[in-house]
């Protein structure tokens, strides 16, 4: 077995002058449930298109399991889609619906039922062959369409934005249920996506894209606690961000209107850089009295504009000498909440979980 | 004042009520007045008689009827096979002379049909095709007025096909024929369907085009009782009208029935 189950090398696409996927190199693992997270526009789908074979690259290849597939049609390439609007087809019955792959490999009848069966007990359908899509709830047919890309047990399964179109509890239901059949199967997966919520739940990596470019890979963890880029650290969770100037070789940051930090995560950055020191909300202190500083910790001093109730925490928005903003996430965990609005006030955190980011 | 209290709901069935009175009214009176004993067309009818039906369905209107329904029927087949490939043309490509294409297409629409039956004579005298006057050239002549209607509806069903599914059926190992014969042309068959409707109900009630192309013992009952009509109004022609009418009204039924066409000509689920 090829020790890739996907591969893609310096992969692009352009309509005109639009650079939709600009130069893509991305390794799947066999059985690896690998998340494409990016905003609207950024290349997710035009990628997850390529691979499918829907249009051809402007460059580079792909290769399924070992092979080069570039040059290869769709209906040749053995890749399971599950559709954004499910796209089953609507004159045929969920069971000739999930035959169809099968029908289309000239298996034969007999097999070709054994398999539907099995591929409709997965998504828990048992009993329901013989309605049309349209009689379906939304969660049913995209367990119908989930049924039909994996009945043909293809080398690899890519969900367009599968979630999407399902209300809030239903979707939280569909994403263990997808990654349970995806690990009960084994089958390597691309799933493409814009929440960051599905992505960091069912992901072993994420790829995070941006512009038609792959800003970080990683997972999910990595991701969160490690964001390479000032894209990365705003797109996935919340993220207070502050001036920073790079003070000596030794990579002292002084914040502008704050103190100076030293013991971050960022590596060789020349003196004299400006940066951005990346702090998120849940590691982020608020006091009335000045903390203990030092260079351990980064303080920065402002006004609480906001006390937010959201339920299991309140966040607290602190306006800061210069006009910008910031918040604290604080717990619900009945202690009382130390500030209120109008509150002058002290932000902290430690030093070594600010992320510093080039400009 | 108790008019000024009647709710616009009864104002809008008095008016439709009205219309389908303006439509309806002068085919009853034709089917009773074929039933006069007199062979003068008087209503009310002077006696109970139903000699002019048999005389309606005497060879000399049979004939011309049956011959309207099998032009009618190769232009229902023709126009929507012909307006298949052509409507995919217009509808999926973009290419040099598309526009020209469309509009060369829906032409006829616009074109009063008289003037395409004198250009067409003309076209087949010049062409030394004088043998082909009659059927050939009227099946000719009722494709190219049908087309239009067929590459419409067509067209309607091809347009709100969800794209994803034919790249679905292609992701599942299905080929383009394959794809095509599966799942695009079982989508789009209503919209197949009422374009060949279309064009039976347009051919069979056609005769500014007929009346150039037809030749002895090859007329249309269109064209049949146009030339009656010369000698007077007699009862037989109510009785034949009658069923001119009702003919094409069975056959929209039937097809209504089998294939729940009624979605595509009102409305109703984009799926055609």
């Amino acid at each position: 077995m090829a020790e890739f189950a996907l591969e893609l090398q310096g992969l692009e696409k352009t309509y005109g002058a639009a650079r939709a996927v600009d130069g893509i190199d991305l390794q799947v693992h066999t059985g690896e449930f690998l998340t494409l997270l990016g905003p609207s526009g950024c290349g997710k789908t035009t990628t997850l298109g390529l691979i499918a074979g829907f249009f051809p690259p402007t460059a580079g290849e792909i290769m399924l399991a070992g092979k080069p597939v570039a040059a290869l049609p769709p209906f040749k390439r053995d890749i399971g889609v599950v559709f954004q609007d499910y796209a089953l087809f609507p004159h045929m019955t969920v069971e000739q619906n999930v035959a169809f792959g099968l029908r289309m490999r000239r298996l034969p009848k007999a097999e070709i039922k054994t398999r539907v069966e099995e591929a409709l007990s997965l998504v828990k359908l048992t009993g329901l062959g013989e309605r049309k899509p349209l009689e379906m709830s939304g969660g049913q047919r995209q367990r119908v369409a989930l049924a039909r890309a994996l009945v043909i047990r293809p080398t690899i399964l890519l969900l367009d934005e599968p979630l999407s179109n399902l209300d809030l509890k239903l979707r939280e239901d569909m994403r263990v249920e997808i990654a349970r059949i995806q690990r009960k199967l084994g089958i390597t997966t691309v799933f493409v996506t814009h929440d960051q919520g599905e992505a960091l739940v069912m992901s072993d990596r994420i790829a995070v894209m941006n512009a038609g470019r792959i800003e970080q890979v990683g997972p999910p963890t990595d991701i969160y606690e490690h964001p390479a880029s000032r894209f990365v650290a705003q797109f996935i969770g919340r993220m207070n961000f502050y001036q920073g100037r790079v003070m000596d070789d030794a990579g002292r940051i002084e914040l502008v209107g704050g103190n100076v930090i030293s013991g971050h995560d960022a590596q060789e950055l020349a003196a004299g850089t400006t940066v951005h020191v990346a702090v998120r909300p849940e590691r982020t202190r608020i006091s009335k009295d000045m903390p203990a500083a030092g260079e351990a910790v980064m303080a920065l001093k402002g006004r609480v504009s906001d006390v937010l109730f959201l339920g299991a925490a309140r966040e607290v928005h602190v306006q800061y000498q210069d006009g910008r903003f910031g918040c604290v996430e604080l717990p619900n965990n009945g202690a009382p909440v130390p500030v209120a609005a109008g509150d002058e006030v002290w932000m902290s955190a430690d030093a070594s979980c600010c992320h510093v980011l080039p400009a | 004042m108790s008019f000024l209290r009647v709710s616009p709901w009864s104002a809008l069935k008095i008016a439709v009520g009205a219309v389908y009175a303006f439509m309806l009214t002068p085919i009853l009176i034709t089917a009773v007045v074929s039933l006069n004993a007199t062979n003068r067309s008087l209503f009310p009818p002077q006696g109970l008689s139903l000699r002019w039906w048999g005389e309606a369905f005497s060879p000399e209107w049979v004939d011309p009827l049956i011959f309207s329904l099998k032009l009618s029927a190769v232009s229902a087949v023709l126009s929507p096979l012909m307006a298949l490939p052509l409507t995919f043309a217009l509808v999926r490509y973009t290419f040099p002379g598309r526009q020209a294409l469309m509009a060369l297409t829906l032409g006829p629409l616009l074109l009063p049909a008289l003037v395409t039956g004198v250009a067409l004579l003309q076209f087949f005298d010049f062409m030394g095709w004088r043998a082909w006057i009659g059927f050939p050239a009227l099946v000719a002549g009722h494709v190219a007025i049908c087309l239009p209607f067929a590459v419409r509806t067509i067209a309607i069903s091809l347009t709100t096909l969800p794209p994803n599914l034919e790249l679905a059926a292609a992701s599942l190992g299905a080929s383009k024929l394959r794809t095509l014969m599966e799942i695009t042309l079982p989508y789009i068959k209503n919209g197949i369907v009422a374009g060949g409707v279309f064009a039976f109900i347009h051919s069979f009630t056609d005769i500014n085009l007929s009346l150039f192309l037809v030749r002895p013992g090859e007329q249309p009952i269109t064209v049949k009782i146009m030339g009656f009509l010369e000698y007077g109004f007699a009862p037989t022609l109510a009785a034949v009208s009658v069923i001119t009418l009702v003919l094409p009204l069975i056959l929209v039924l039937i097809v209504e029935r089998l294939t729940g066409l009624g979605n595509f000509i009102y409305g109703g689920r984009g799926n055609g």
